[in-house]
């Protein structure tokens, strides 16, 4: 029989062998990135940061980035616009049918980015729309919008609803509520929703495939770029949006451990759980 | 309040049945429409779901269950030990080591995939390193461009999905079942087959869902390192609504994938409940 040390240390071995895994691809891009030879294939010969500089001048890339940041800023405002009021009343509701209402906010998450896309593809053609930056923000606000309602559903079970029966008995409006106490109390996971949705759209390449029209987003520029074989001014862009996203995350999960209670008082807190 | 409550919530339901509904609805429309000089005729036939079971288009199917079924289970042999020692036997930093896990899920899925072609390549990483040890004469070719490498990259890209579920279970789960079986007498491999595994199969179906549904509608995935043996479904309907401009055709395989995913979520749901945790 093993010990349970043994056990524990075989478990940690294997926790830090798929941490290497899981990382092992990001490392080997940015480690490419900085190698100063022409073709990505080993030995490193030296380090140097010409491909990124050779970035900064690519007009195509940085045109790309800042399509990108339009349809991730736009895809962002309208998830958490419609997303956070859903969440709210949804969760004011409550019963079965405040679940089905997140559910139903929910259900693109069920469906593959593939199926989104070429839907949402089928009824602009059919409506004769062109495609543009416009079309792949309302796909992305499909990808966004349910990440959203899960970060604010999540936040929201830890709701007193008292604070929202003492407003009320004091003489606040549904408005005065919603703007003086439930939203400043969701604003850090409001702000890490809008983090975290960001984040999907930057990166989204699936739905962005099919709704592009001439103005090509960053991850298209990618996979355009791919058709030419991987260069190592790819692996810096590749390893710069890694970079991007990984401190948009980090930010987002800051966000919200700074902000762990919801309650309003700690008297309060203590009485309620 | 009760009417405020209410308009709070359909701004976002109209979205999605206008943006997500209708375009499903007309997907379903169009499946039994069919297409003629380019352009889409309105109809109703059975056309293309009969067409969607040539020979060709079946074996994609069947070879796309079968790699997205593998994946889910390699995932969930790989995760659910990552899961039970984050849950169970860390006592300090748990939160940063979870947090290990997830970091790489949100960046670049694009670049996850592409990567894999630096370390499987004919002059990757793995070629070289076993060609310098000796333990190979020439380059291995089946690294890239197949189905072990659309297989390895899938498992790579969706694995947090399947750990994170999985230790939000494990992590409620009560310790003192567990003392108390071992006061009893079980040994650690019983507790763990008749206390553990079974109370923590919410979360495993929870992970299998998340890993199987974007595993069956991959297509950025096999486009990138699968070769000609490793087509999925998501390339054909890819190349439906791209070159080729068969709507009707796409839209038919687009359902099927859902009734797919449909079917397979309901099996995975008779297993056990979900949780959202």
């Amino acid at each position: 029989m093993i010990s349970a040390r043994a056990a524990s240390a075989v478990l940690a071995a294997w926790y830090w062998l798929v941490v290497a895994f899981l990382f092992a691809p990001l490392v080997v891009v940015v480690l490419f990135s900085l190698n100063d030879a022409e073709v990505s294939i080993l030995p490193i010969r030296a380090l140097s940061g010409r491909w990124y500089a050779m970035l900064m001048k690519d007009q195509t890339v940085l045109h790309a980035l800042g399509n990108s940041l339009i349809v991730a800023v736009a895809a962002v405002v309208v998830s958490v616009l419609l997303g956070a009021p859903l969440a709210i009343g949804a969760h004011r509701h409550g019963g079965k049918v405040g679940r089905a209402l997140v559910g139903f906010a929910l259900a693109p998450m069920m469906i593959p980015a593939l199926i989104l896309g070429v839907s949402l593809l089928t009824l602009l053609n059919a409506l004769n729309a062109q495609l543009s930056l416009v079309s792949v923000t309302l796909g992305h606000t499909l990808i966004c919008l349910p990440y959203v309602v899960l970060v604010l559903d999540a936040r929201l079970a830890g709701y007193d609803p008292r604070l929202d029966e003492a407003a009320l008995d004091l003489g606040a409006g549904p408005l005065m509520l919603l703007w003086t106490i439930t939203l400043p109390l969701l604003a850090p996971a409001i702000t890490a929703a809008a983090l975290l949705a960001f984040t999907l759209s930057f990166d989204d390449v699936v739905v962005a495939f099919f709704l592009t029209g001439r103005e090509n987003t960053l991850p298209m520029t990618i996979w355009a770029m791919l058709r030419y074989g991987i260069t190592p001014e790819l692996n810096a862009l590749a390893a710069l949006t890694i970079l991007v996203s990984a401190l948009t995350a980090l930010l987002a999960e800051m966000t919200l451990r700074n902000a762990r209670s919801i309650s309003a008082h700690p008297n309060l807190k203590e009485t309620s759980s | 309040m009760r009417s405020f409550d209410n308009a709070l919530v359909v701004p976002a339901i109209f979205w999605l049945i206008v943006f997500l509904g209708a375009p499903l609805g007309l997907v379903a429309v169009y499946s039994f429409w069919h297409t003629a000089n380019y352009a889409i005729v309105p109809g109703f036939n059975w056309a293309n779901y009969a067409h969607a079971m040539h020979d060709v288009y079946l074996w994609t199917g069947l070879r796309t269950v079968l790699i997205a079924l593998q994946t889910t289970a390699i995932a969930l042999l790989v995760g659910y030990p990552v899961a039970y020692y984050l849950a169970r036997s860390v006592k300090r930093f748990r939160l940063a080591l979870l947090m290990l896990v997830i970091a790489p899920l949100w960046t670049s899925y694009l670049v996850r995939t592409f990567a894999w072609m630096l370390i499987l390549g004919r002059n990757g990483l793995v070629n070289a390193a076993l060609m310098s040890a000796g333990l190979a004469a020439a380059p291995i070719e089946w690294l890239l461009y197949s189905k072990f490498a659309v297989t390895l990259a899938l498992v790579h890209i969706y694995l947090p999905f399947m750990v994170l579920p999985i230790y939000a279970v494990l992590e409620k789960l009560d310790g003192r079942l567990i003392e108390a079986a071992g006061d009893l007498g079980a040994s650690p491999w019983r507790i763990f087959l008749t206390i553990v595994l079974p109370l923590s199969m919410p979360g495993v179906v929870t992970g299998a869902i998340f890993v199987l549904v974007p595993a069956v509608g991959a297509f950025v995935t096999p486009e990138l390192l699968g070769g000609p043996d490793a087509n999925m479904i998501g390339n054909v309907i890819a190349d439906q609504f791209g070159g080729t401009f068969e709507y009707p055709f796409g839209s038919a395989l687009a359902l099927l994938v859902i009734a797919l995913v449909a079917v397979l979520v309901a099996v995975a749901l008779r297993r056990g409940r979900l949780s959202f945790a």
